[in-house]
């Protein structure tokens, strides 16, 4: 394929007076795409060809050279380098029938692109050329392509010469839906532009009149396209589906979606604005534009150039994220428009106005204006920019009540909207940007919904162990359990698990480490596995009642400290033969004061008390427990950290800590215990060591989500939000650097 | 306090915190009444009400007497992770997850960092 290399070669230089980024490129990949594309072009006197390019490559910046004659034409008017010129008589050369009186047929001389547009946007830049170009006489017949680039060209032409665009009798095009979208949405884009003087209605009439000629169904819509904007489409359906819903989101989201959904369906492009005025409780609009309002108005106090700038600069990027979306709603829409203005710099603030820099575009827009409800813009440009956007949009909503469930509704009447907006646009600056914020609590959803109890149990395997296919992984587990080297005893024993379902043995410890890691949701899992495995064993069914109680699962907790006393073989006589229905507290409470009674040395009993008397928020009497049971154990490390937390959780912080030291001392990597000091250093106030602590925890087992989310509270408490971005990218070395122990 | 909540075990963490200096502190930050509807599955269903007095520095069960600064709805599982800074009380305030009535800027003041964090044993 030297012709590829030479047009790509080629197309490395830029071509003079194109603005598009690679034209010659774009033609290659029509011509030689694939080799199937090249096979339909060869079958071109058939009508059963499809246009090709019609995969959901819709980037604006290069529309209709996806169909093959047209993209001559365009083409053509920017081909100056001999290069080119050669590639053309190659091309020319080859026996392409129907192309190459096509070819001749459309050829026409090359026309400069009047300067004037080339400051115009990429997208709208092929357009101009094809405006510019001198009209051709429409044929109706002949390949389709042909057919449809003079379909096309005439719909231009009529634009350009004021003649109303007539409908015509086409055969059969053979365009698919992919084709005929693109091109109703093209030709609808291009309706607004080249008519851009005339209505609304006649603009829509040429854009259906030219459909109806295509045999493009315009109100048919088969769904949202996928755009650019993948991001905030897959966001918005994730909610719509199969994902559980939380209990407490209702209304807002349905709301915003369904009405979402009919606009799609909207052939009128004002109503999109109009219902986007309407709109409530969708922020996306509101914290992303509140953010632009912020740097906007934050450039307004420093000068008059740089706002300018500043605010260009942001009206652009907000023009750009909004024109990658290609649902024509976006693109058509006036704000787009009046955003990308403001982007070019014909409208600027000036002394908290609106002012066009070129009367021109400002006279057609506020005459588009008149009398719509669309009089968002003179209402911004009126509105003080200090205010931001938020206080603008409640106080608009305040004034005409047109809102039914609203966020203002919520608020009292004495509502200070000053105060509020302001505070709301500090924090929302502030806090994460609205896509990520929403992310991390789709992955919180999901985490919570993992966290029901009817889907715990499912364990979760890491992905990449490198203890897969040791010979012994079980005794590699153990090993490095006892080292201390908790994350990778969880690899080695999982690799073990996987060869072993059924190894009680691998699963209860995999269990405990998941504990001691403070990670108490893979620790119940695990230890489910476990009990499955064997169902009498004694510290499995512990740890799930230690695990359970962390997570204040009351009624799972006591139902597995029962069971622990039933398959005892020295208390089990103690409890009553049938099983009770219901596990009441204070039963199993009197059964296990029996059991310490019949026998006061044994450790065990003592700990199981301990852990119940937590559960009902005894402290004094779990303190009591488990210096009892310590008495009896003194080097049993998760006691101590059990006596500490206990300790914590009654707000004897002081002495917690000295508890946790000595479980530490007992075991260096006890990453359980690292937490629970930083949450004792932190409840007392004493934020900056708490940080410290956090981060050792962390660097122990960076997957400690609670730690995380402790260490940030931490940070903000100590006013290090210089760290915040080392905590929210989970930088543990810049942490560690930072705070050393 | 009796109560099948999850959250009436942190609460009485808080009502024992507010006891301690950093508790007395919190009276001087922040100052104010929230009250807080905590329904265990669904936004106002079998709702518990608690009383979380930072002008006091109580906590209490049942409605308030008077007027609270704001008050606050949600579910355990949300109250829960919005104490521990699991979710971002303003994101929750959007999804609809937590509703608030009152004062936004006393709404403003209610944060992770001025609940006590629970430990594991």
């Amino acid at each position: 394929m030297a012709m590829r290399d030479l047009i790509n070669g080629g197309a490395t230089c830029a071509v003079p007076g194109s603005s598009s980024s690679n034209p010659i490129g774009a033609l290659a990949n029509v011509m030689f795409g694939t080799s199937n594309k090249a096979e339909e072009l060869k079958g071109l006197p058939s009508t059963g060809v499809s246009v090709p390019e019609s995969s959901p490559d819709f980037r604006p910046d290069i529309p209709l050279s996806a169909i093959p004659g047209s993209a001559f034409d365009t083409q053509q008017n920017r081909l100056r380098d001999a290069r080119s010129n050669d590639f053309l008589r190659g091309f020319h050369s080859t026996d392409h029938v129907g192309f190459a009186d096509a070819w001749d047929d459309v050829q026409r001389p090359p026309v400069l692109p009047p300067p004037h547009f080339a400051g115009s946007e990429p997208q709208f830049g092929e357009f101009e050329r094809i405006y510019d170009a001198p009209p051709v006489q429409p044929t109706w017949d002949g390949p389709p392509q042909r057919v449809l680039s003079s379909v096309l060209h005439s719909f231009v032409d009529s634009g350009r010469s004021g003649v109303p665009f007539h409908p015509v009798a086409l055969p059969m095009l053979g365009l698919s839906e992919g084709d005929k979208q693109c091109i109703r949405d093209r030709s609808c884009i291009l309706a607004r532009h080249i008519y851009g003087d005339k209505s609304e209605d006649y603009i829509s009439a040429q854009v259906n009149t030219l459909l109806q000629s295509l045999d493009i169904d315009s109100s048919r819509m088969r769904g949202p396209m996928p755009g650019q904007f993948r991001e905030m489409e897959e966001y918005w359906n994730e909610s719509q589906g199969p994902l559980i819903r939380p209990p407490g989101m209702v209304n807002h989201a349905d709301k915003w979606i369904t009405e979402f959904n009919q606009q799609r369906n909207n052939d009128n492009p004002d109503a999109w604005a109009q219902s986007f005025e309407q709109q409530h409780g969708a922020n996306g609009w509101a914290s992303e534009f509140e953010q632009e309002q912020n740097q906007m108005a934050l450039g307004q106090f420093r000068g008059a150039a740089a706002p300018n700038m500043a605010m260009m600069e942001q009206s652009r990027m907000l023009a750009h994220t909004l024109s990658q979306n290609s649902n024509p709603k976006f693109q058509n829409s006036q704000f787009l428009q009046f955003v990308s203005k403001m982007s070019r710099g014909e409208l600027i603030i000036d002394d908290n106005q609106i002012k066009p820099a070129n009367t021109d575009w400002a006279d057609e827009y506020q005459a588009q204006h008149n009398g719509g409800p669309v009089s968002w813009a003179d209402q911004f440009g009126q509105e003080q920019a200090t205010r931001g956007w938020a206080s603008e949009f409640a106080q608009e909503h305040q004034l005409e009540g047109s809102v039914d469930e609203k966020w203002v509704n919520e608020f009292s009447s004495k509502l200070n909207v000053n105060d509020w907006a302001e505070e709301f646009s500090n924090q929302v600056a502030d806090t994460d940007n609205w896509a990520d914020a929403y992310d991390q609590y789709l992955g919180d959803e999901m985490l919570a919904s993992r966290q029901k109890p009817k889907s715990r149990g499912v364990y979760e395997f890491s992905a990449l162990n490198p203890y897969v296919g040791h010979p012994n992984p079980l005794k590699e587990g153990q090993e490095l359990f006892r080292k201390g080297l908790l994350s990778e005893a969880v690899l080695a024993l999982e690799a073990e698990v996987m060869k072993n379902q059924d190894n009680a043995e691998a699963w209860r410890l995999l269990g405990i480490t998941h504990a001691e890691n403070d990670d108490d949701q893979q620790a119940i899992a695990a230890m489910m596995r476990a009990q499955e495995a064997d169902p009498t064993n004694l510290e499995v069914l512990l740890a799930l009642g230690v695990s359970h109680t962390n997570e204040l699962e009351q009624t799972e907790a006591l139902s597995y400290l029962y069971q622990w006393l039933k398959n005892h073989p020295k208390y089990g006589t103690l409890a009553p033969p049938q099983q009770p229905d219901t596990l009441f507290y204070n039963d199993v409470a009197r059964l296990y004061t029996e059991a310490a009674q019949l026998s006061p040395e044994d450790a065990d009993v003592h700990i199981v008390l301990g852990v119940l008397y937590n559960l009902s928020r005894e402290y004094d009497k779990a303190i009591g427990a488990f210096k009892t049971a310590l008495k009896l154990k003194p080097q049993d490390y998760s006691l101590w950290n059990k006596l500490g937390a206990t300790q914590a959780n009654s707000i004897q912080s002081a002495d917690a800590i000295m508890a946790y030291q000595q479980a530490l001392d007992l075991k260096p990597n006890y990453v359980r215990a690292w937490a629970n000091m930083g949450i004792s250093y932190a409840n007392q106030g004493l934020y900056d060591e708490s940080i410290r602590y956090y981060v050792r925890a962390l660097a122990m087992n960076p997957k400690a989500d609670n730690a995380w989310q402790y260490l940030r509270i931490s940070l903000k408490c100590a006013s290090r939000n210089d760290m915040f971005e080392a905590c929210d990218s989970r930088n543990l070395d810049a942490l560690q650097k930072e705070f050393p122990l | 306090m009796e109560s099948t909540l999850k959250s009436a075990a942190l609460l009485e963490q808080m009502k024992k915190h507010l006891e301690t200096d950093a508790g007395k502190e919190l009276k001087e930050k922040v100052g104010l009444v929230y009250q807080l509807n905590i329904s265990p599955k669904k936004i106002g269903f079998n709702e518990e009400i608690f009383v979380v007095d930072l002008k006091e520095g109580k906590v209490s069960k049942g409605p308030y007497n008077g007027k609270p600064d704001a008050t606050f709805s949600f579910t355990d599982d949300n109250f829960l992770s919005i104490a521990a800074g699991k979710m971002n009380p303003q994101i929750a305030f959007i999804r609809g997850a937590m509703k608030i009535k009152g004062s936004i800027s006393a709404a403003q003041k209610f944060t992770p960092d001025i609940f006590p964090k629970p430990s594991k044993l």
